[in-house]
């Protein structure tokens, strides 16, 4: 080895330790300032809700506030690329539902990547809803609705928070996998359809905001969107005990970080977003807001988000969903 | 309701809302609502969603009646700005701007002030009293609406929106045209199409209310104002007066008992009934008053009418989220997310579940509308002293105030361009003689009827009969018939007697 080789290669050498040691410190002191929580979504809303009981537990977990932005617009796109474009310095991190993620990417041209643009940190809980129907149909399950909608292709009407919602791929989904005819009207967001579905102008729904009315009695809960039933509602078979495995899917929030970020403060965050969810008081604080629990590891989570977008993808292709 | 039941729900509200956390609170909100109404740009949206966090450490009583007070509060303070300055911060307030801004100009803005404050504070009361008495029946009504008679029902506001117009009705047609033109960019809810978005993802939601608004009142005239040559100050004439007189009192009885029952309806009415309610009580003064040239001049009916009307639609549009848990705009949303932040559930149960809350919040909206007036009355000398702040200053100091409130909507600068554009755009339309106003109606309707329409249609399986077998819908668009028609006869006499003169 020539001497200018082995300078060369010396300084690399150091060059390296000083920048995973630059790293490491800078890990250390992490959080030393506010870390911004980007949601894409309008305040108030479901991320929302489950956004804050998290930036309040971070906030006091770590001894740093971590401030909730609300960047709502275009279907979460808007939020979603200003997270991606952010600063990989560990003090921006994207906070979303899984649409923006796993299911616009597949309809529209989004300017990010979910896959290359950003880094799973972790999961944070699942929402769990599940199809409601209105009585003045008839049906009170699954089943029955099925062969209802059989008998009557095209006559039950489900209303969407809108095209390309999660709760509209549900319907896809029961659609394609029955094979059953069900008018699907999109609405602008899931309190606009629930006040059709209430009076019977609709007739299903798949979302948080009917589970009310449920409990009232004024509409039928037909199946849960999770892979377990809720204790909330013993009584309400999963999909797959209706006969429809591997569509469970519930709608799942995680915190992303722009890609670049470095890796140990992405370890850091996680570990401490781990802890949190094994605690009594964020399990009930989600609970109320009809959400469950839910962690994995980061390598578990891209691979999740790899399932779930081959899912979504078939599910699009064979059901032929457009967005023109 | 029984009536034992009443007072039982009142006195338990009472107890909730008159303890002192609770006042606080309900005080906090309203100073927080007036002070964000005053400012223009800054809405109650926008405040709620930044006060949200904090709420997470008070009680949920404590929560919902201080972000109750910071809405009702903001219906107070906006109408401030349209007055003095001619910028409408919400929907509510551009019909308060025809004929407030024109009293100002002439050394009215204290009657002006005075007769808003006291018809939102008649019309709060009253429709804290429709909530007491009435939510649970008037939400049965609320729910006969299909998306049929919506449609019917925004045919019929864009008919009010002609009426709105001082000059002609050619030119009002026009600008409630170009207002649904601008309404139709954005996203199409049934299929997905962006439209007339060039790709801006910005633009996917459709260009935002606040920026247009501003844009072509504000800002237009501001640039009006400075153009002229003449004297810029904007209380041109003397100031006569704070307070109203027995004339312009006895004026305003009608218009506010009259706004306060239109309001009170229109506020259950989700999607866009609140809107129509302000448009629609100036309408119906415009229609009812024996000198209709009156209007757009200053007059004070134009006044009273609209801001009853938009006060008691805001506390009436908390009855479907009280009974229903469904919000009827994005303010009421934030309140079902501020309840869902306590872990309350908002749907049929909280009525049942929480009657401590429930009632305490109505009770507080009572309280707070005394507050408000309290609070309001007074600050009028100190509102119309504003107003003789040299222009060059004040002209200086509300475009600050624009950008900053428009930006803390999206935290998006873009939203500040916009204002630019649109504020160019107005400019044009007061040399044209277009009047805004009915643009701004174009544009808040236009869209929803399209989504009315095309709901009603995907409902029907394409069959458009469904307009017209639907009670409701049918007598909607008969009434808009009967009032095109009222419109439109004067002009046909008027030509008729143009012709007969040569």
């Amino acid at each position: 080895m020539k001497r200018r080789d082995f300078l060369k290669l010396s300084a690399a050498a150091v060059a390296t330790g000083a920048v995973s040691g630059q790293a490491s410190a800078q890990a250390a002191s992490w959080p030393n300032r506010p870390v911004k929580l980007i949601i894409p979504y309008a305040p108030g809303g479901a991320s929302d809700i489950i956004g804050r009981p998290w930036a309040d537990a971070l906030s006091q977990a770590f001894g740093q506030s971590f401030i909730i932005e609300n960047r709502g617009g275009a279907a979460g796109m808007i939020g979603v690329e200003a997270a991606s474009k952010a600063a990989p310095d560990g003090y921006t991190f994207l906070m979303t539902p899984s649409a923006a993620m796993s299911v616009l990417p597949l309809l529209r041209k989004t300017p990010y990547d979910p896959r290359t643009s950003f880094v799973p940190v972790s999961r944070i809980g699942d929402s769990i809803a599940g199809f409601v129907i209105h009585p003045s149909v008839g049906p009170k399950t699954l089943q029955d609705t099925v062969a209802y909608a059989k008998q009557n292709p095209g006559k039950i009407v489900y209303g969407s928070a809108g095209l390309g919602s999660i709760q509209h791929m549900r319907i896809e989904m029961l659609k394609y996998r029955a094979g059953v005819d069900i008018l699907h009207v999109p609405y602008r967001g899931a309190a606009d359809a629930l006040n059709d579905l209430l009076p019977g102008n609709i007739h299903m729904m798949c979302e948080i905001n009917p589970l009310p009315h449920v409990k009232a009695g004024r509409l039928h809960l037909l199946s849960i969107n999770a892979p377990e039933r809720s204790p909330e509602f013993p009584d309400a078979p999963t999909l797959t005990e209706c006969g429809y495995p591997n569509s469970d899917l519930p709608s799942w929030y995680a915190v992303w970080a722009p890609k670049g970020t470095p890796n140990d403060i992405v370890e850091k965050l996680h570990a401490k977003i781990t802890e949190i969810t094994g605690t009594d008081a964020m399990k009930s604080k989600l609970r109320q807001i009809s959400a469950s629990p839910r962690s994995s590891t980061i390598a578990e989570m891209a691979q999740f988000l790899d399932n779930d977008m081959k899912n979504n993808e078939d599910l699009i292709k064979n059901a032929n969903i457009k967005l023109e | 309701m029984e009536l034992g039941n009443v007072f039982g729900n009142l006195a338990l509200g009472l107890s909730v809302a008159v303890s002192l956390t609770n006042l606080f609170w309900c005080f906090a909100g309203t100073v927080i609502g007036t002070a964000i109404g005053v400012l223009p740009g800054v809405g109650p949206v926008a405040t709620l969603a930044l006060l949200l966090p904090i709420t997470y450490h008070l009680t949920p009583e404590g929560a919902l009646i201080m972000l109750a007070g910071i809405y009702y509060g903001a219906q107070y303070g906006g109408s401030t700005t349209a007055i003095l300055v001619n910028l409408p911060g919400e929907s509510s307030a551009v019909v308060t701007c025809l004929d407030g801004y024109q009293m100002a100009r002439q050394g009215r803005a204290g009657p002006a002030l005075a007769i808003a404050a006291l018809g939102s504070f008649f019309a709060g009361c009253v429709a804290t009293l429709v909530i007491t008495l009435a939510a649970p029946p008037l939400t049965k009504v609320a729910q006969q609406f299909a998306a049929a008679d919506y449609f019917s029902l925004m045919v019929l506001g864009l008919v009010f929106a002609i009426v709105l117009a001082r000059g002609s009705v050619i030119k009002a047609l026009g600008m409630i045209f170009i207002g649904m033109l601008l309404g139709l960019v954005g996203t199409d809810v049934n299929t997905g199409n962006t439209r007339f978005t060039f790709g801006i993802s910005y633009l996917f939601d459709g260009i935002g209310f606040v920026p247009l608004a501003m844009g072509v009142f504000g800002i237009a005239e501001i640039i009006s104002n400075l153009t002229s040559t003449e004297r810029r100050d904007l209380a041109s004439a003397k100031i006569s007066g704070l307070m109203p007189s027995r004339e312009d009192l006895k004026q305003s009885i009608g218009p506010v008992l009259r706004g306060t029952a239109l309001g009170s309806f229109l506020g259950l009415l989700p999607g866009g009934g609140a809107t129509l309610s302000s448009f629609s009580a100036y309408t119906l003064e415009k229609k009812l008053s024996r000198n209709p040239e009156k209007f757009g001049k200053g007059a004070i009916e134009g006044v009273a009418a609209p801001e009853s009307a938009n006060n008691a639609a805001s506390q009436t549009s908390f009855i479907p989220m009280l009974t229903l848990g469904i919000p009827s705009n994005a303010v009421m949303a934030l309140m079902i997310g501020g309840m869902m932040i306590h872990g309350i559930i908002p749907g049929p149960q909280v009525m049942e579940q929480k009657p401590g809350l429930v009632w305490g919040l109505i009770v507080s909206m009572w309280i707070g509308n005394l507050m408000l007036i309290i609070l309001n009355l007074p600050l009028i000398s100190i509102w119309v002293r504003m107003l003789l702040v040299p222009y060059r200053l004040l002209a200086v100091a509300i475009l600050f105030f624009c950008c900053i409130g428009t930006y803390s909507l999206n935290n998006s600068a873009e939203e500040i361009l916009f204002i630019a554009f649109f504020g160019v755009v107005g400019y044009l339309f007061i040399r044209l003689n277009c009047e805004p106003a009915p643009l701004l109606l174009g544009f808040i309707l236009g869209p929803l009827m399209e989504v009315y329409m095309r709901r009603a249609m995907l409902l029907s399986r394409g069959d458009p009969m469904v307009f017209f077998q639907r009670p409701l819908s049918v007598t909607f668009l008969i009434l808009a018939a009967l009032l095109l028609l009222i419109v439109i006869a004067p002009n046909i006499r008027k030509k008729r007697e143009v012709a007969f003169q040569e």
